[in-house]
């Protein structure tokens, strides 16, 4: 074990910086997701050109060892910490890190009277985007599909924004606002909804559009209208977050028209920058910062 | 000399290991604010690990400990969802931890099967009942009261250091506690020197008139109702519950267990040596991540530093 330890100081000697820039953490639990290596990697980039010592910390999936390893920050008296994890669930180390007066910033973390600011992506701007596509594409009328989901708040803010776009539109009419069964990931239960929906409104042109607050619901749609052989109808399809499968059903040209992509990288980026504001002193009064979305359709789904 | 420096070593690598920590970071490492942080780091593990003990002294072990911190965090959760006062919420999870263990100890003494497939196979159950009964979420907010998120929060104020106040935590506590009272179990009563017979010979340990079968069944319900109660602190420390927060406690207590064992003079589990190995753990994470030492890397050198003091350990006890 002392010939072990011995072998760690070489190591961790070789591996330590001189501590004279900034020393920003990034703490999560989720750094084996890919949009959080997204978020991590525009955040390193920025702090490289800022020339702070970064330090990233994954707790792989623990949310207990994140209080922890934002408390052992706090020890070693860094300038900052981002965390990606929920606030309500690390509150013990926010505390901790307000009570030695180190700012917190949250990557899409969501917002907490400790947390100096969230970075993330406009909910609502994301719901209205897709949602005046639909109505756009569809000319102003006809009979829309929506799939919501208001038991979880970051979907449930895109629906009210879908309702009152389409309400603004006096011959568009929401034939249905289905929460699908989320237990199977969200496709399954969306196709089963969509299907009866189908064969409720057999005519061709009953179903001018189907709005979803996220991707599945569409991709559940969407195979539900191919499997039903009324693909060729003309029905919109919209969803939001652009995942892959999402974006390869757009790129196909098919039903799934438009979804709408965040920039991660661009939270990670502007998370760095707000890090850089707080620690100028600058008064940072918004607790929310949004990163502009981008909508992706067949131009740009590739 | 040899002798004694196997007899010490271990105790000799966890020095170093502190005053290494102590050199490198001279400011931050050994402070009061930073040993406490470590006690309550440390305190969920430490409870794991003190009740791992009783049945590892018998040569048995729990591999359902994790799966039962979490399923005990999710019952309390539920139950305050229900509206449960806490007390009564954290007494039913407790509850469904000495159920567990009562069932393990069927299990393995009265039925005759392996501690390894019958925790494993209630490891699973335990799980799995965790999923069903909070549907898979996570249960956090309004739903967990401030009386049973602040506990984890409070402690024993201890004074003012640098302008904020310092506090002995109260996880610490209960986990001082915890360890006390195996403490005294394992080393002050019949009933300890009994299961350490067990573990010594269990055929002679029947033979002498130890009824073993009884022994091992109680001692499982140590082990469960400590990871009920791990999970109880984990649930209370993060202000939230899901069906998968106390799993990785499992691992790291046995671990823990045996990095203790390679400090006691006969290799035997005792409870405060795995409070010691507990230690090592805690204060690795805490230094190394202080160190700014990739979490990977410190991963895989923790798991190197178990494999050398225990494999330090294996050897002299063979050369013995």
């Amino acid at each position: 074990m002392i010939r072990m330890t011995a072998c760690a100081m070489v190591t961790l000697t070789l591996g330590s910086v001189s501590a004279m820039a900034q020393d920003v953490a990034v703490i999560t639990p989720y750094l084996a997701q890919p949009g959080t290596q997204f978020y991590v990697d525009g955040f390193t980039a920025r702090a490289q050109e800022l020339g702070w010592n970064v330090n990233v910390i994954d707790t792989a999936g623990d949310v207990a060892a994140v209080i922890s390893r934002i408390e052992d920050m706090v020890t070693q008296g860094v300038d900052a910490i981002v965390i990606n994890v929920d606030p309500a669930q690390v509150g013990a180390g926010l505390q901790a890190a307000a009570d030695a007066g180190i700012p917190v910033v949250g990557m899409d973390a969501g917002s907490d009277p400790l947390v100096a600011a969230n970075i993330t992506s406009n909910g609502y701007a994301m719901a209205a985007e897709t949602a005046v596509y639909v109505a756009n594409r569809i000319g102003g009328q006809g009979n829309v599909v929506m799939f919501t989901f208001d038991p979880f708040p970051p979907v449930q803010v895109r629906g009210v924004i879908a309702d009152a776009v389409f309400a603004n539109f006096p011959d568009i009419t929401v034939l249905d606002r289905i929460t699908p069964d989320v237990s199977d990931g969200g496709i399954a239960g969306s196709r089963a909804a969509m299907e009866a929906l189908l064969a409720a409104n057999p005519a061709p042109g009953s179903i001018a559009a189907v709005w979803a607050a996220w991707d599945q619901p569409a991709l559940g749609a969407l195979q539900a209208i191919e499997a039903a052989g009324r693909a060729n109808e003309g029905i919109v399809i919209t969803g939001i977050d652009a995942n892959p499968q999402a974006r390869d059903a757009i790129a196909q040209g098919g039903n799934f028209e438009a979804s709408v992509a965040q920039d991660f990288v661009g939270i990670g980026t502007t998370a760095a920058d707000t890090v850089a504001r707080l620690l100028a002193g600058e008064p940072v009064v918004q607790r929310v910062i949004y990163v502009p979305t981008r909508l992706v359709t067949i131009a740009n789904a590739e | 000399m040899t002798a004694s420096l196997r007899r010490y070593g271990g105790v000799l690598g966890m020095v170093a290991i502190v005053a290494f920590f102590a050199l490198s970071l001279p400011d931050t490492f050994l402070t009061a604010r930073n040993l406490l942080n470590i006690t309550q780091q440390v305190s969920m593990l430490a409870v794991v690990a003190a009740t791992m003990t009783v049945v590892m002294v018998m040569g048995d072990f729990d591999l359902s400990v994790g799966a039962m911190a979490s399923l005990a965090g999710v019952v309390a959760g539920v139950l305050f969802v229900q509206g449960w006062p806490v007390p009564l919420a954290v007494g039913a999870a407790l509850a469904v931890g000495l159920v567990g263990g009562l069932l393990n100890g069927i299990l393995v003494s009265f039925v005759g099967i392996l501690p390894f497939v019958a925790t494993l196979a209630t490891l699973t159950i335990f799980s799995g009942t965790a999923f069903i009964i909070s549907d898979g979420r996570t249960i956090f907010g309004r739903d967990i009261p401030a009386s049973f998120s602040g506990f984890a929060r409070d402690g024993l104020a201890l004074g003012m250091v640098d302008g904020r106040s310092l506090a002995l935590p109260n996880l610490t506590l209960v986990a001082l506690g915890v360890v006390a009272l195996v403490w005294v179990v394992l080393e002050h009563t019949s009933y300890g020197r009994r299961l350490y017979a067990i573990g010594g010979n269990r055929e002679a340990a029947r033979l002498a008139g130890i009824r073993v079968v009884q022994l091992r069944f109680s001692a499982f319900a140590f082990t469960a109702v400590g990871a009920a109660m791990a999970g109880l602190m984990t649930a209370s420390r993060v202000a939230s519950a899901n069906p998968t927060q106390g799993d990785g406690l499992m691992l790291t207590g046995i671990a823990a267990v045996f990095l203790g064992m390679t400090l006691t003079r006969d290799g035997q589990p005792r409870v405060l040596a795995s409070l010691a190995g507990v230690m090592v753990l805690g204060v690795l994470d805490n230094g190394l991540t202080q160190m700014r030492v990739d979490s990977y890397l410190r991963e895989v050198m923790v798991g190197l530093i178990i494999l050398t003091s225990v494999g330090v350990s294996a050897l002299s006890q063979r050369r013995r």
